[in-house]
Formats: structure tokens, sequence, C-alpha cells
């Protein structure tokens, strides 16, 4: 008893913001699974191209460009996300904050240094969603130097939107694997869950926890993807828009929502809140696998 | 009597519930499969029905509609 | 080395199940963003049509010569020429296919055809005369898919050479918020025009109306169950005009309770299907339906299915037993009786169903099905008490091959 090749999980892996990728899926001729995926892999590029920092002509670096400077008219889609991105703020009380990318200046991970006190109140003063204009669906950013990112939710989002290109197909066993964040469109043909492996923060090649999935989406925020380490403490990448330090508390935060977003906005912000966190992922009701600073693991998974 | 008896069953029935664990919509996989459906396989339920209608008393159950026969 | 979420250790916080308000708020949040989650409405309209077919081919056969109720003694007037006489026997096919308009509407349609032949008896299981019929049924229905549920109307029309029957319907479900619970109601009224071939009555009909009240609830992501209260009411002929001494009453009602409880057990890649219907209605009979079904999954593309039914039934108030001193001659009611039947259907008994079904997924859009089930019908097998005396266990086989496929 095999499985019929017709039937067989077909596996797209692709490279796309910066990462590894992956479209997974059953359908029912090889064709038309090669067909899906591409149509799900064009709209990840497509978000790329619109959104990333990168590229020359996408939005985000038209913002960019224009601080200081006049206002951006936004199309609905991009509109909608900076709608988003200004709840999250709200919602966390100003931890999670699309305009903090530019603290990056300071935190070279290539080369493990500490800013000095001057160049992170330098860059802090170019931080803050609040500062920023949103009217008459356009956006403008007040202060030469500011930057908006929306690397804090747009792999999230490509991901539920390259889920639903897919969904709306017909696909209703697979998902879509963005370097870690993913949306699950349904359980294999069998029934069975997804088996997905979450990584140790501090053994790469080691899984600290395999989560079964079977719909929605789920994210993972860690301090083992870009850091350094000096003198025995870690640096990571999410950075504190008040403070412009790494956080600290959490090595690794997995949430499961209902939407790829939503799991990795939730998972971001308890970083971002750390010690507070723990409380705020238990107030959500989401599912959660926190491991904190000392190993210690922290988790809700509801009965099957 | 038997109206008093049907009261009783949906009483247990609604007492069942408390035991409800609400399913979030992203667990739902396994009940998408057909197996797990009330609804699958129309054609089949229709000459079930069919069939032990016409050869035992009673009839119904599950659905509304769908005309009788002469079967003898 | 990996541990299953389970049982990874320490501070595994119990908290409740249900969203907070805090996740509705960051969930809402993402419901503006275009197009991430799907479908606003509760239930939308299928992504693709199915069309299906089913063949069914059906044997019932009676084994004259035993008495099962009354210690096993022969009745009077056996041959012993044969073991088994063979009764009616049908060939059936159907065909359903549906279609979704859009988004918010769908339709679906079906069309069986039988062909009908053999023998029924007169009264009780004796005097088996031949009989040959061919009957056509359509059905149709438009369904509406509301923010909430569904609106389901629905038409039906049965034709045979001396039977017509034709009936409306209306159905609609009600989908609570988190899905996890669905309310159904349904109302279908059916006007029948009977014409016996041999003229024992002319221009009769029967009209009826039945109720359907429903609740679905899933209780996990392996357990759902389904609670159904029914009942019917219904005027005119109901006799049977081929059977002799059958007059019955020109009124009855029925109510039925049923529950389904649908349960999949992941481990072992199988799902049980359990039901049980109680049934009672105004010509004194009650009865008592239990089904059992597994059906496990081997592999990515095979159901296999085993299925038992238990059914018992106790006789109708005016059922006229097999009397043992004048068999194989048909009893007279009894001078006072104003209602009186003599058809096995209407006698206390009880019945052993035993069946497979077999599915391959052929891909993704098609299944292949082929279902095997033997039937058996016997007074002993009532479930309480003493079943109705006199009347040959009664058997049927039936073959069931079906597709579908999605498109």
């Amino acid at each position: 008893m095999h499985a019929s090749s017709s039937l067989a999980v077909q596996r797209y892996p692709f490279r796309a913001m910066g990462s590894a990728c992956e479209v997974v899926l059953v359908a029912s001729s090889a064709q038309d699974a090669q067909r899906l995926a591409q149509s799900a892999i064009d709209e990840v590029l497509r978000i790329e191209r619109k959104y990333s920092r990168y590229t020359a002509d996408s939005i985000v670096a038209k913002i960019n460009q224009k601080a200081g400077l006049n206002a951006v008219v936004c199309d609905d889609e991009t509109w909608a996300l900076l709608q988003y991105a200004s709840k999250l703020h709200e919602q966390s009380n100003g931890l999670f904050d699309i305009t903090s990318g530019v603290l990056r200046a300071a935190w070279n991970f290539k080369v493990p240094a500490i800013p000095s006190a001057e160049m992170l109140d330098e860059l802090r003063a170019k931080v803050g969603w609040q500062k920023v204009v949103l009217k008459n669906q356009s956006i403008a950013l007040p202060i030469a130097g500011m930057e908006i990112d929306l690397g804090g939710f747009g792999k999230e989002y490509a991901a539920d939107r390259a889920a639903q290109v897919l969904q709306t197909q017909g696909v209703a066993s697979g998902y879509v694997n963005l370097a870690g964040d993913m949306r699950f469109l349904g359980p294999k043909l069998t029934g069975e869950p997804w088996m997905i492996g979450i990584q140790d923060p501090r053994h790469p090649d080691q899984v600290v926890a395999t989560l079964p999935m079977v719909q929605g989406g789920l994210a993972t925020s860690g301090d083992y993807e870009r850091y350094f380490e000096l003198n025995g403490e870690r640096y990571c990448h999410v950075l504190n828009p008040f403070t412009g330090w790494p956080v600290k508390y959490w090595r690794t935060v997995s949430v499961t929502a209902p939407a790829a977003v939503v799991a990795g906005c939730t998972s971001t912000m308890a970083m971002l809140m750390e010690q507070e966190g723990l409380s705020f992922l238990q107030a959500t009701g989401f599912d959660f696998l926190a491991i904190d600073h000392a190993g210690n693991v922290h988790m809700r998974q509801q009965a099957a | 009597m038997c109206a008093k008896f049907l009261a009783l069953m949906a009483l247990l029935a609604l007492q069942a519930c408390s035991h409800i664990q609400p399913v979030a919509a992203w667990q739902k996989g396994t009940l998408a499969l057909p197996e797990m459906s009330f609804d699958d396989d129309l054609l089949e339920r229709g000459y079930k029905e069919h069939i032990y209608s016409s050869k035992e008393a009673s009839a119904g159950g599950s659905g509304v509609g769908g005309g009788g026969c002469g079967c003898n | 080395m990996d541990r299953v979420w389970a049982e990874v250790a320490v501070a595994a916080t119990k908290t409740p199940s249900h969203s907070t308000e805090l996740g509705a708020a960051l969930l809402s949040a993402a419901m503006a963003l275009p197009c991430i989650m799907g479908a606003a409405h509760a239930e939308s309209a299928p992504e693709k049509g199915t069309l299906s077919f089913k063949f069914l081919n059906y044997q019932e056969r009676q084994q004259l010569g035993k008495d099962t109720a009354v210690g096993g003694a022969p009745l009077s007037g056996y041959s012993g020429a044969s073991a088994f006489d063979e009764r009616i026997r049908v060939k059936a096919s159907a065909t359903n296919i549906m279609l979704p308009l859009n988004a918010e509407w769908s339709m679906a349609g079906t069309l069986i055809t039988d062909s009908i032949s053999g023998a029924s008896p007169a009264y009780h299981t004796q005097a088996l005369s031949g009989m040959k019929d061919f009957r056509r049924a359509v059905d149709t229905s438009l369904t509406r898919y509301l923010p909430n549920g569904t609106l389901t109307v629905g038409m039906s029309h049965s034709g045979e050479n001396d039977y017509v029957s034709r009936a409306v319907s209306v159905l609609t479900t009600q989908v609570s918020e988190d899905k996890n619970t669905t309310w159904t109601a349904g109302l279908g009224l059916n006007r029948d025009a009977i014409q016996p071939a041999n003229f024992i009555v002319t221009h009769e009909q029967k009209k009826g109306a039945d109720l359907l009240l429903g609740v679905t609830q899933v209780f996990s992501m392996n357990d759902i169950v389904q609670v159904n209260l029914g009942h019917y009411s219904g005027h005119g002929y109901f006799s049977d005009p081929y059977k002799i001494y059958d007059e019955r009453p020109r009124d009855r009602q029925h109510q039925t309770f049923q529950a389904r409880w649908n349960h999949h057990v992941a481990a072992w890649g199988g799902t049980s299907r359990l039901a049980y219907r109680y049934y009672t209605d105004t010509w004194g009979i009650r009865s008592h339906t239990l089904d059992a079904e597994w059906v496990q999954r081997l592999g990515s593309d095979w159901r296999v299915a085993p299925l038992l039914r238990l059914y018992s039934q106790n006789a109708a108030r005016f059922y006229v037993e097999v009397d043992p001193r004048i068999a194989p001659f048909p009893p007279s009611p009894l001078p006072s009786a104003v209602h009186f039947s003599e058809d096995q259907r209407l006698s206390a008994f009880g019945a052993i169903t035993m069946g497979l079904k077999v599915t391959r997924q052929l891909n993704v859009d098609t299944s292949v099905d082929v279902k095997v089930e033997q039937y058996g019908q016997k007074a002993v097998w009532k479930f309480t008490g003493v079943g109705s005396q006199g009347l040959a266990p009664f058997y049927a086989r039936s073959i069931q091959v079906g597709i579908t496929h999605a498109f």
C-alpha cells in the first residue's frame, strides 16, 4: 500500500525575501501542482517587489525617499497594511513600530560592537510611528532619514496571501512556508496534520518541539536569526524602539493563530514585551511555545 | 407519552453540550474529511432510505422532502 | 532529538481554550487586510461542482418452510421444493449533479430510474405474485448561501405505473459565530396520486407534511454529533391495493428522534460512525435502529468501511398475525376490526444488515466506490419480546457501484 503518485505531496522550494521558502501542496496532476505553486510563488514575489526596502521601485522605497519632504499617496493594499501597522502600534503601546528599522544602523550584526549613546540618541529621534502623518490615503514621514520597514509582518502577510491564492483555486491540503512563517491550507489527504519542527534557538540543527498543524498560521520570532555575541551576551536583531537596544528576555516565541500575520505580530510583540510577554501571550488565547533566556519552556496547547 | 420520551432524549443531548471544547477555525482539518460529515454520498443515502422504508415500517430521521413511492 | 509538543516539560499553562478579547482584537485588526482569511460568509457555495453516478443491484428472497417464531415447526403446505423463493429484484441508476453558480448560490439535481420486477406476497409471506414496474424520479434544489447559514428549496417528482408522488421542501441552516454549531429546520409537503393497476381503488391520494429540527455540534477536532427530531403527519390512502385484507387508517403520524456521532481516531486513521433512531407512530409501531460503521483509511487512496445495522420494530395495532391452524391460508380479520393488514412490513420483527464499502480515490477530484450489503429480517431477531409468527425469514442482497467527480 503506497500513495499513488497522483496524490503525492508536491514540494516547490524557492528563494524570496532573502530566505529559503517552500510551497507544499497536493493536486490532481503534476501540471496542476506546478501551475498552482507558481501562482502562489508569483504572489510572494509580487509582495516582495512591492514592499522590499531594497528594490528601487517599491512603494516602501518611494515613501522613505520622501521622508522630510512630502506625502506619498498609497494604493488600497498599502493603505490597509499601514492601517494594520497603526493598530499594532496601539495594541502594543508603541513597542511594535515599523519606523524602528533605522536603529539597525547602530547594530552591525557582522561586527560585534556596542553603539555609543550619542549614535543611539540620534537614531531614536527618527523613530516613532506616532510622528507619522496618515491622511487621505497618503503617508508622510516628517523627519528626513525616517524610514518605514514592513519586514515586521511582510513575510507573514505574503504567506497568508499566497495561501489565499491557493485556497481560492481549491487547494485544501498543503501549506506555504516562508522561512518559518507559515500558513496552512488543510491537513494531509489522510487527515493527519503536518508535523512542523520548531528550531532549537541554541542548536540550529535540532528541533525543540514538533507542532501538529492543520490550518491557520504559524510564526516564530527568535534571537538567533541575526545577532552577535559579546562578552557572553547575545545582541539580536529585535530592537526596542524606545531604548534602541535589542531585547533579551526570550530566545524564541512561536505562535499559532488563524492567520500568519496575526501569529507573526503576536510573536514579535511578545519578544518586544520581554518579561510581560508571557502574560500577553496568555491573554491572546492563541497557542504558543516560548523559551526564555534561561532555557525555560512556556507553552499552551489546546487539547485536541 | 412518546412526547415526553422525545423531550427527555433532547434534554440528555443538550446536557452533553457541557463537555464541548470550542474548536478554533484553524483547527478544523479532520472535520473536513468526508467520513466525518453527515452529508456525504447523497446517492447512497437516497438508496438506503428508499430500500429500508419499503421493507420496514419506519421512515425518516434526518431529512425532509423527497417524494414517496408505491414500493412493494 | 525532537520531542512532541505535549512532552515538553515545565510551566504548561492551562487557560481556557477560547479566543480572548485581546486575541479577538488582534484578529479583527488583521481582517482589514485584503483577502487573507477567505470568504466572509459562514458558509459559501462549494468551490467545485460534482457529478455522481451510482448503480444499484438489489435482490430479495424469502426462506419458505420455516416458521422461525414459533418453535421452528414447518407451516403446513410446505412442499420442500426450494429453500428460497425469489422476491423483488431492483436495478436502479442514479445521477446527481451539484453546481455552484457563484459564491452565494448553488443548484443540484438528481435523476433516479428504477427497474423493478419479481414477486411480492399477497398476504404475510404467501401467495407470491409477479409484478414489473419502472419508476423515474427527479429531484431539484436551489441553495442560497447567507452570512450565517443557508436556505434551500427543493422539488421532487416520482412516477411509476400506478403511483405519482410530488413534493416540495424548504430547509434552512443557521451556523454559530464560531462555526461549531449548526441549527437546521426543514419542512416538506407531499401529495401522492394512487391509481392501482388492479383498480381496487381509483383516483386515490395521500397528502403529508413533515417537519425536521436538528442541531449539529462540533465537540472537538475529532468529534461531531447531530441530533434530529422529526414529525410527519399524513392523510389519505395508506393501504396496499395489491394485498388482500388490507384496510389501513386514513391518517398516520410519526415522530423520530435520531442521534449520530462521528469520531475520528487519528492514531489509526479511522473513524467510527454511530447512529441511533427511535421511531413511533399512530399505528402503534415503535422501532429502534442502530447503525455502526468504521471507516478505515489505507494509505492516501483507499477507504474500507465495514458496517452493521440492527433494527427492531413491533407490529402495527391492526396487524393480523398468521394463524397456524389455517396457514398457509390467510386469516380473516375480526368482524369488529375497522382496520387490518397482513403486510409483513407491519409485523413485529428484527433485522440485521452487514456490509462493506470500499472507496478508492483515483485523484484529488475523482473517486469510485463499491458497497455490498446483506440484509436479513426475522421475527426472532426482534430486540425484546416475541416477533410475529409464521412469516418466512426475509433476505436481501444489495450491491452499489458509484463514481463521483469534482470539476
